[in-house]
């Protein structure tokens, strides 16, 4: 088979996982090598879709055992499968990162013969591409659910990020969607790789650093797959960052690739929207000191799809507004809908010169269209409404939803 | 009084030394001789001197800050028409005021510089991602662009760096800014004509191309987004935008 059909294929299979992101490493270049990687890192093309492309996303193989119905190369399913050899893999990689088309290199892979058999393979491809082809730029590979810990533990010191995916929220959902994947095999590597990450990092300390997937670990979560509820998915998230230190945890729309009476059928379009929400509420709880309990519980647990997840906050929260721009503290000020964080910190900056009034806010290009009706500057008000009058959730929700489907932000990776 | 500079960054800087010389608030300060005449203002020809923008670069340094000095610099690439007199006004609140300038963003010189010195930036930072190099046949990597701002010079350390051990070029045709890279250090040049198609090996294009187009899920198309992200006025040299 010619290099551009496999690349054809397994690009194509690769392209559900949405993690792009080549962030929180910055290895420097060697002398004879190629590459380094950025720390906040680089974007180098969108996709028609708007998703950022940063790394070369492949499979290695689309050849599997399994059978999970949500998944495009299910064994069962007639598709094209192919194979890469470890150099079409690296010569691919170095010639793209020649020319400024990638950041990297994102290796995933169906499973072939067995989980060890297939993380085998992927190793002896990075190692080949570490090594002989001295490519020094960002690694981000898919552990394999179910591999030994001791190949988990040479792919980590092999890449920059390492990531497995949980993909269905629940344990219900697994068994009734992927029942040969056993769920213990996808959270023991992740304790693992979080217990290898904090210690290459105590060794940093005291002597030569052994790097180990120094950009940490990720994961992934299917949206609207199974019927677990948004809280649910919020609440494994907020898990996730906490006990297992993710770096990301993303959220893939369902896309109906599979007809199975389990699931939606192929006619459905997936959730963006949901899927979009659920990205702000993870931006809330990351950088705006949120907790998921706060933005949903039992009796309300879904986030409302024409409010942002903040707005939705701010309505049930209306006690705590407006609150004063030149006083608040910066907690306080992220928490005010239409306020993100880069306006946060341009207040607080310029406040100190002198107290800002409602011109200058406009000045300084914040942008007031949902903020107004929770703050005041200098102690006037000027949203023009009172706020418990009830107008706000008309005023406040999204009339267009297109401009919002930002499926992956790409600022902070 | 308009001040007519030559463009060049001493340039500037002289003319805001002769402003303070002279006791006289300009109404311009232009970059180079092209600009609208007035019926009332008088012009000054300044003849740029690096004695003088000196002095004002390390009054800058040490009276306002680096940063600010850095920030001026970096709104300076971004050749607006007015960044000479922004960059007058917000030194000679500097020199009043001290560092605390930095943060006055509700003055609106101050934005003015603070917003043109990040779009340069973020330009900058874009065509880290977006600069796409060919190889030529003689094996040089060849890239060329059309950046809004003047920003090769804040991207080739960064390539310097990572593709240590190729050869290339990053071309500017707007500007007509050359810089080459020999595989030891960065030399800028100008007086080049670029590349014919026919000199560029195209395989790598090709599958570049084709895994361009598989990578994208067709049920969640969304040109806009895209365009937000890469707009539609770079896209004559990224290959995977030419059909």
């Amino acid at each position: 088979m010619k290099l551009m059909d496999k690349l054809q294929i397994l690009a194509d299979s690769a392209k559900y996982d949405v993690s792009c992101s080549s962030s929180g490493s910055s290895r420097s270049n060697r002398p004879g090598g190629v590459g380094n990687a950025s720390l906040p890192g680089i974007c180098h093309s969108w996709a028609d879709d708007g998703r950022c492309i940063s790394l070369l996303k492949v499979l290695f193989t689309n050849v599997c055992i399994y059978d999970c119905k949500y998944c495009v190369n299910r064994s069962s399913n007639d598709v094209r499968r192919a194979s890469f050899t470890p150099d079409e893999l690296c010569e691919l990689t170095i010639q793209f990162y020649r020319r400024n088309y990638i950041e990297g290199l994102f290796l995933s892979s169906a499973v072939i013969r067995s989980p060890d058999y297939t993380m085998e393979l992927m190793i002896k491809a990075l190692r080949k591409l570490r090594h002989e082809y001295r490519f020094n730029g960002y690694i981000h590979i898919k552990s394999i659910p179910g591999a030994d810990m001791r190949l988990v533990h040479e792919a980590g010191s092999l890449a920059d990020r390492m990531s497995i995916n949980i993909e269905l929220p629940s344990v219900s959902g697994l068994k009734l969607l992927a029942p040969q994947k056993d769920p213990a095999s996808i959270l023991e590597p992740m304790g693992y790789v979080r217990e290898r990450i904090m210690e290459s990092r105590e060794l940093v300390l005291y002597k030569k650093p052994q790097p180990f997937v120094p950009a940490g670990q990720s994961t992934q979560l299917i949206v609207g797959a199974t019927r677990d509820s948004d809280l649910k998915i919020l609440t494994l998230t907020e898990h996730l960052y906490r006990r297992y230190q993710l770096k990301r945890v993303y959220y893939s729309a369902y896309v109906p690739v599979n007809d199975d009476r389990n699931l939606p059928s192929v006619n459905t379009s997936p959730p963006l929207l949901r899927e979009h929400r659920i990205y702000q509420a993870d931006w809330l709880l990351r950088f705006y000191g949120f907790k998921a309990g706060e933005l949903l519980d039992e009796g309300h647990p879904n986030l409302d799809t024409h409010l942002d997840p903040k707005c939705d906050w701010a309505l049930r929260h209306l006690d705590q507004f407006p609150v004063e721009i030149n006083k608040a503290p910066l907690e306080m000020l992220l928490r005010v809908p239409g306020i993100g964080y880069r306006m946060a910190a341009k207040i607080i900056r310029a406040r100190r010169v002198g107290p800002l009034g409602f011109e200058d806010l406009k000045r300084m290009r914040v942008v007031l269209k949902r903020a107004r009706y929770f703050i005041t500057c200098n102690g006037r008000y000027y949203g023009g409404i009172d706020l418990d009058s009830g107008l706000l959730y008309q005023l406040l929700s999204d009339k267009t939803d297109s401009k919002v489907m930002a499926g992956q932000i790409s600022m902070f990776g | 009084m308009v001040y007519v500079t030559d463009g060049s960054f001493e340039g500037i800087l002289t003319a805001v030394f002769e402003a303070f010389r002279n006791r006289e608030d300009p109404e311009e300060i232009t970059l180079g001789g092209d600009f609208q005449l007035s019926m009332t203002a008088g012009i000054r020809e300044i003849s740029t001197d690096t004695e003088k923008s000196d002095r004002v670069w390390r009054g800058v340094e040490s009276k306002i800050s680096k940063e600010s000095l850095e920030n001026l610099y970096m709104a300076y690439l971004s050749e607006h028409p007015r960044v000479g007199l922004y960059i007058y006004r917000y030194i000679k609140l500097g020199l009043n005021i001290g560092r605390k300038v930095e943060g006055y963003l509700q003055h609106p010189d101050v934005h003015a510089i603070y917003d043109l010195s990040r779009r340069v930036g973020s330009e900058a930072h874009l065509f880290l991602g977006i600069l796409r190099f060919k190889k030529l046949r003689n094996g040089v990597f060849y890239a060329c662009y059309e950046p809004d701002n003047n920003i090769t010079q804040l991207i080739t350390d960064h390539f310097a760096s990572r593709l240590s051990d190729q050869a290339w070029i990053i071309h500017d045709r707007k500007r007509d800014i050359l810089a080459l890279f020999n595989g030891e250090e960065v030399i800028f040049t100008s007086g080049f004509p670029g590349i014919d198609h026919e000199d560029c090996e195209g395989e790598y294009e090709e599958l570049w191309k084709r895994y361009f187009s598989a990578i994208a899920i067709e049920s969640r198309k969304n040109p806009r987004l895209q365009r937000s992200f890469m707009p539609r006025r770079y896209w004559r040299h990224l290959p995977e935008k030419q059909l």
